[in-house]
């Protein structure tokens, strides 16, 4: 039966509601790619999502209206997820940075108590 | 030098006939939102359909400045034969063949529109055509990438484009068009004229689908579609407008 | 466009549910989201948890894109520069919702096309008020103002869930939702205060909308163990009556400012409880639409397998067979 519509574009389109089933198979809808933005030269790029692309090209267009259409953009990456190795948040403890690696940090290093107490050595 | 009415009349029709392809093309583009081949592409068709749209609102602000009415009047109250666009633009959507290919066909036109239009000296429009220089960058990237894929996809999708190429190249030209004032449009340094146009366009658009591997039409065995520029329209222009203007016309006074 | 999970609530399996788990990663896993910390993809999860949200994070993809379709109806028709533009817009924003929640419910293991097969198959449920027609260009307004509004009630709530790609795309999604609200809200100010034609155009569309924005939330809450589990792991955020009042005490009132009426005599805020009384809704007609039968339910998974049949050519011809599907990162 074709269907009619309330939505001119619908009743344009005669669709039969039985015409077609749509199925689709898989990975019809490509393989997936991540987007990185960089709003203002100077900064980092940023992942902002991932999106559906046939090759990195479209990856492209497709990310500049998906994820910038609004606010300001200067340069994309697309880069195919596939590619990027990631750690496991299983191994999230190898980021653990334990007290005894304060060495690496300014804080501390503290040397004003030193001075100031060889200053007070200095003069009495 | 002193515009004369002459070139005022030829500035208002280079307008109308600008801001008419955008709006018609931009509404036909826009019936794809939400019904197209992926989500993603869906996302960019839209975008590139609201451009237009925008485009041709900037132009009918021009067109108010110099005395005509506002854009909302003048877009949603007029009848098809006092309608400037080409019959390209006006004619339904149909497949996705066809909807690129006039994608493309159309957004090198008036790319390189524009581009004359960068240097014109009526300062306002020139302005315009600097403010959507980057809009219309990525609609040619965007339709210039499709044709390339596509041309590269198997016979079935080189065949569908290579069809929607030859069916469309005569109503391709018929964008350009020519209208009454052509040489005092010339003369005055407000737009290069459409016959610059059409071979500047023939020029980009020919070796590029060459390029990608479609044969292209030869324009002198090809008939321009004419007739849009005076008015003369098919018989999709006047369903469309009825369609567009039908909340617009419940109350013409009121504001929406 | 979303507005609560239907999600089944079969309390008599949740033990058995939970039993079948790790007890010790089970324990890790709930201290986490009781420590406010996020679910991330490769994490370990219940199998119960990885389910409800699949559902969950699918059926509001798929309220996006059949939802960006009751609102298309005007996208032609849509009156002057400023409404064509701002529809537009939004309906593509719409589109552009369900590509993130879609890419999130992937990190799941679900491939898009699976979930647009059951979509299209009838298998996956929708928010229910995109089974109803919208007959006039306020019907659109409405739709534009106060089914965002109740969305975004539902979604805020749910940002601040546990499982971190969902939070991500709600966070995006609610900002631009705000456009929505706002492009609604001038769109039926503009109505209301218009000429008689306009304002009885948005009265009749706000009472044919009444209904289906009531049923948007879901049914009355009952407790059971299972929506306990649910709340506790940060998938339901609030209770349906809970939405639904946060929503009628921010826009009733509204509503109520613009001199139109609501097609329910005993709508009115409780002064001594603050809690809004109202008439329930008729739950058989949701039950029905949901099942199937409403006004549009044929018409929109049509619409859905048409435009999937005729973008087919299109992404045979792109597809790269040298492609490595896997899922997106987050």
């Amino acid at each position: 039966m074709i269907i009619q519509s309330l939505d001119p574009r619908i009743s344009r389109a005669r669709l039969d509601d039985q015409s077609c089933d749509g199925q689709l198979s898989e990975h019809e809808h490509f393989e997936t790619f991540e987007v990185f933005q960089q709003v203002k030269r100077g900064t980092h790029h940023q992942h902002v999502g991932s999106l559906h692309a046939p090759n990195p090209e479209m990856a492209i267009l497709f990310a500049k209206e998906q994820y910038c259409r609004r606010g300001k953009s200067v340069n994309l990456w697309v880069v195919k997820t596939s590619d990027v190795f990631v750690t496991d948040y299983e191994d999230a403890d190898i980021f653990e940075t334990t007290e005894d690696k304060k060495y690496r940090d300014p804080e501390a290093y503290k040397v004003m108590d030193r001075i100031n107490a060889y200053k007070a050595r200095l003069n009495p | 030098m002193e515009f004369t009415q002459k070139h005022v009349l030829g500035l208002k029709e280079l307008l109308y006939k600008m801001a008419d392809d955008q709006l018609i093309l931009g509404h036909r583009n826009s019936e794809w939102t939400g019904l197209g081949p992926m989500l993603e592409e869906d996302i960019s068709f839209s975008s590139m359909a609201q451009d237009k749209i925008g485009q041709s609102l900037a132009l009918f602000e021009l067109l108010q400045e110099l005395g005509e009415s506002d854009p909302d009047t003048v877009a949603f109250t007029r009848n098809d034969n006092q309608f400037h666009c080409s019959q390209f633009v006006e004619l339904p959507i149909g497949g996705y063949d066809f909807s690129l290919v006039r994608h493309f066909f159309f957004d090198h036109a008036e790319a390189i529109r524009f581009e004359m239009l960068a240097d014109t000296v009526f300062e306002p429009l020139a302005m315009v055509a600097k403010k959507f220089k980057g809009e219309i960058k990525y609609h040619t990237m965007h339709a210039d990438i499709f044709m390339k894929k596509l041309a590269e996809g198997g016979p079935e999708s080189y065949g569908l484009i290579q069809q929607a190429i030859n069916d469309n190249f005569g109503l391709a030209l018929g964008i350009f068009e020519p209208g009454e004032y052509e040489s005092e449009l010339i003369e005055a340094g407000i737009f290069g004229g459409e016959n610059a146009l059409q071979s500047r366009w023939l020029a980009k658009v020919v070796p590029l689908l060459e390029s990608f591997g479609y044969t292209v039409p030869k324009v002198e065995n090809t008939a321009p579609a004419l007739g849009g520029r005076k008015g003369i329209h098919t018989h999709h222009l006047q369903p469309l407008l009825d369609e567009m203007t039908e909340v617009f016309s419940i109350d013409p006074g009121a504001d929406w | 466009m979303y507005g609560n999970a239907y999600i089944e609530t079969d309390g008599s399996k949740v033990h058995s549910i939970i039993a079948d788990e790790d007890p010790i990663k089970l324990a890790l896993f709930e201290a986490r989201i009781a420590a406010g910390d996020k679910i991330e993809p490769k994490d370990w999860m219940p199998k119960e948890y990885r389910k409800q949200l699949i559902r969950m994070i699918e059926q509001h993809g798929h309220s996006e894109i059949i939802g960006s379709l009751p609102e298309g109806t005007w996208i032609t028709r849509a009156p002057g520069f400023r409404r064509k533009l701002a529809l537009m817009a939004k309906v593509q924003d719409e589109v552009g919702h369900a590509q993130l929640l879609y890419s999130a419910a992937e990190t799941l293991g679900k491939s898009r096309e699976d979930m647009t097969n059951d979509l299209i198959n009838g298998k996956s449920k929708y928010s229910n008020v995109f089974n109803y027609p919208a007959p006039t260009w306020a019907d659109s307004a409405i739709i534009a103002w106060l089914i965002d509004a109740g969305a975004i009630v539902n979604q805020l709530a749910n940002s601040k869930g546990s499982y971190g790609p969902y939070c991500r795309a709600l966070e995006r999604i609610c900002a631009e939702e705000s456009f929505h609200l706002k492009y609604g809200h001038d769109n039926v100010v503009f109505l209301a205060t218009g000429t008689p034609i306009q304002r009885q155009m948005v009265q009749n569309a706000l009472h044919r909308w009444w209904e289906p924005i009531m049923h948007f939330f879901g049914p009355p809450d009952k407790s059971s163990q299972h929506s306990e589990i649910l709340m506790r792991w940060k998938l339901k955020m609030g209770s349906n009556d809970s939405m639904r009042q946060t929503f009628l005490a921010m826009y009733v009132p509204k509503i109520w400012d613009l001199g139109l009426t609501l097609p329910d005599p005993n709508l009115r805020k409780n002064e001594e409880s603050g809690f809004w009384e109202y008439t329930e809704p008729n739950w058989e007609v949701f039950k029905q639409v949901i099942n199937g039968n409403g006004p549009c339910n044929k018409e929109r998974l049509a619409v859905r397998r048409m435009a999937e049949e005729k973008g087919r050519w299109v992404r045979k011809a792109l597809m790269n067979q040298g492609a490595m599907y896997v899922s997106p990162l987050s």
